[in-house]
């Protein structure tokens, strides 16, 4: 079988376009010249945070425990949010002067109050502007018990909107591949790691999730008919149903960003190839035509281009090329073993996972190729990284303790959280923002 | 984009019950009007699904083994194959000759280093080329199928190059 010589046909033209990649990097991008290895990022003390103090939550009327379980909630959201270093803080009476010398730092209150019957409760928010006195958010909005925790979430979103313009990702969920025994089945939990459940019940092996733009929708690789095919899980249906089972491997799923694409791997003609087919499943577009390994496809935002895993430099690199299969160019120029892109949704950078001295670590880099930093390091393998809807933060699979499990972190590599600890876990994928219309009072 | 009014209904019917249904939340008013999900921009309704088969079980490992079947290794991120892989495949190639019409179902494996996706490429081309070499012994390629397993269903769960080692292979089992 000589697809070995076939790839190292390619090697010689792909060293050419390296070179000459590297000559034109040197000239446009000092930082990178004559560097081997990528910058390690700052950890832990690089994140320019802005000061939060968050209100001990107060309650009129009988609500019970639920002020102080919201304030647990909006604390740990506001935490997460890579955004805040959150101070605690007892309510003010009455209302505050402005402060001039406490200018930049933010104060979060809220009050619980009773609703329209026994059940019912609404929380009133405010986020205020310490050094200028102005009030950034006032909303109001209805609860009940079952519904506090995605209150909370919605809040603090909204707070990181009115305070940046950019909601967070309270609300947002990570699914992922849990495995137990020999069985790997899609799950899914809030982005905190909470309420995790279980998406498929097939009893066989399902692998790589990803979200549909809309939210309720994953595409995914399952074996459940004995060969990997691609299937869709429809959440508000909660059944699953074919997509792609054409024979040899249908894997790798990645929705353009207005839905009407699934990016994938098939192999139908004999080889990984990259795929388009329309998420109706009427037309598939062939876009690599080669004799070697292409998967992994990541849409970038504008819906105009691709990057992918290829071997067709003799060991996986990533590349890019546009959304009819034109201009296909290496991205990585650095490295041996570059593999499993995603694009951020903000378009200007993308994450990979790079392979050096037999370790996996998380790679964050320029979208045009350029600043390489090493964001993970000295902590296992580090694999499957996939950013968050704000481009803020990157969750993925380590195996730091153990066995694998999914963590997040800044898209700098700080502030490390677990989020799984039961089977093995895998394969996250971080989903979109929901578009929420509230109901909302002044 | 504008929902269309069909669509409209379907999401908040699909949202009431996603609410009915989902798990932790026992009597479900949804006091704030409804978070909007926007349908699939695509006009169709997604096909039926099929009638859900029961997964086929998954081969038995020794179930080659006993009938002298043997298995090609491979070197790391490589589907070439070694002097040691071809005297295994043509070990099967002898015992598919002896059995006219028997099948065999060759399994591509790779170790655990490496993402899911390019494995189970990987893994693929391994079977692949297991099932060339047997097709250019003499063996029909109606008889033999290939499935990649990636790096899903390892033979040996260490982390080390010996467990590495022995799940770099095609896996050649009767069907």
């Amino acid at each position: 079988m000589g697809s070995n010589s076939a790839n190292r046909k390619h090697l010689g033209l792909y060293a050419a376009t390296t070179v000459l990649a590297l000559l034109v990097s040197a000239v446009f991008s000092p930082g990178l010249v004559a560097q081997t290895d990528v910058r390690i990022g700052v950890q832990a003390t690089g994140t320019m945070k802005s000061p939060l103090m968050l209100a001990r939550f107060r309650g009129e009327g009988p609500v019970g425990s639920l002020p102080s379980q919201g304030r647990v909630i909006a604390r740990k959201d506001f935490d997460l949010s890579g955004v805040f270093k959150v101070a605690d803080v007892e309510p003010p009476d009455g209302k505050p002067a402005p402060d001039p010398s406490m200018a930049g730092t933010v104060r979060v209150e809220g009050t619980v109050q009773q609703g329209e019957g026994a059940a019912f409760f609404r929380f009133h928010g405010q986020a205020i502007d310490v050094g200028t006195g102005e009030v950034a958010l006032d909303r109001t909005y209805p609860f009940n018990e079952g519904t506090l925790r995605d209150t909370m979430h919605r809040f603090v979103d909204d707070v990181l909107e009115a305070l940046t313009g950019e909601r967070g990702i309270a609300e947002t969920k990570i699914a992922y591949v849990r495995q137990e025994g020999r069985v790997k089945e899609i799950w899914v939990m809030d982005y905190d790691g909470e309420n995790q459940r279980q998406v498929t019940h097939d009893r066989s092996l399902a692998l790589s999730p990803a979200w549909a733009p809309w939210g309720s929708e994953l595409a995914f690789t399952t074996f459940k008919r004995g060969n990997p095919d691609l299937y869709l899980f429809d959440m508000t249906r909660g059944a699953s149903y074919p997509f792609s089972t054409r024979p040899g491997l249908n894997t790798a799923p990645n929705y353009s960003p207005d839905g009407k694409w699934i990016a994938c791997t098939l192999s139908r003609d004999g080889n990984a190839e990259i795929y388009l087919i329309s998420r109706d499943a009427q037309t598939a577009k062939r876009l690599t035509r080669n004799t070697v390994i292409d998967t992994s496809p990541t849409f970038s935002p504008t819906g105009r281009e691709i990057m992918f895993t290829s071997n067709r430099t003799g060991s996986p690199q990533v590349f890019v090329m546009d959304v009819e299969g034109m201009n296909q160019r290496l991205v990585t120029i650095e490295g041996s073993y570059n593999d499993s892109p995603q694009w951020s949704p903000k378009g200007d950078k993308i994450c990979y996972a790079a392979r050096h001295d037999g370790i996996f670590d998380v790679i964050v880099m320029d979208a045009n190729g350029s600043n390489p930093i090493q964001i993970t390091s000295n902590a296992g393998h580090n694999e499957n990284p996939h950013w968050s809807a704000d481009s803020r933060k990157i969750v993925f699979s380590s195996s730091r303790e153990g066995k694998r499990q999914i963590f997040m972190m800044n898209a700098d590599g700080s502030d490390v959280v677990r989020l799984t600890s039961d089977g093995e876990c895998f394969n996250p994928a971080w989903g979109p923002r929901p578009k929420n219309k509230l109901a909302v009072k002044g | 984009m504008s929902l269309k009014p069909r669509f409209a209904s379907v999401a908040l019917i699909g949202l009431a019950v996603v609410l009915a249904i989902a798990p932790g939340c026992s009597s479900r008013k949804k006091v704030s009007s409804e978070a909007q999900i926007e349908p699939p921009p695509t006009e169709s309704t997604p096909p039926a699904p099929p009638a859900e088969e029961k997964a086929p079980p998954p081969p038995t490992e020794t179930s080659g083994e006993r009938l002298g079947l043997e298995d090609a290794f491979f070197d790391f991120d490589d589907f070439s194959l070694r002097q040691d892989a071809k005297t295994a495949l043509e070990t099967d190639g002898k015992y598919l000759e002896k059995n006219n019409g028997a099948k065999v179902v060759i399994e591509g494996h790779c170790d655990e280093r490496g993402s899911v996706e390019y494995n189970l490429a990987l893994g693929e081309k391994r079977a692949r080329a297991a099932k060339d070499y047997l097709v250019s012994y003499g063996i029909p390629a109606a008889r033999l199928t290939t499935i990649s397993y990636g790096k899903e269903r390892p033979f040996d769960t260490g982390h080390d190059e010996g467990a590495w080692s022995k799940n770099r292979r095609a896996h050649v089992v009767p069907k």
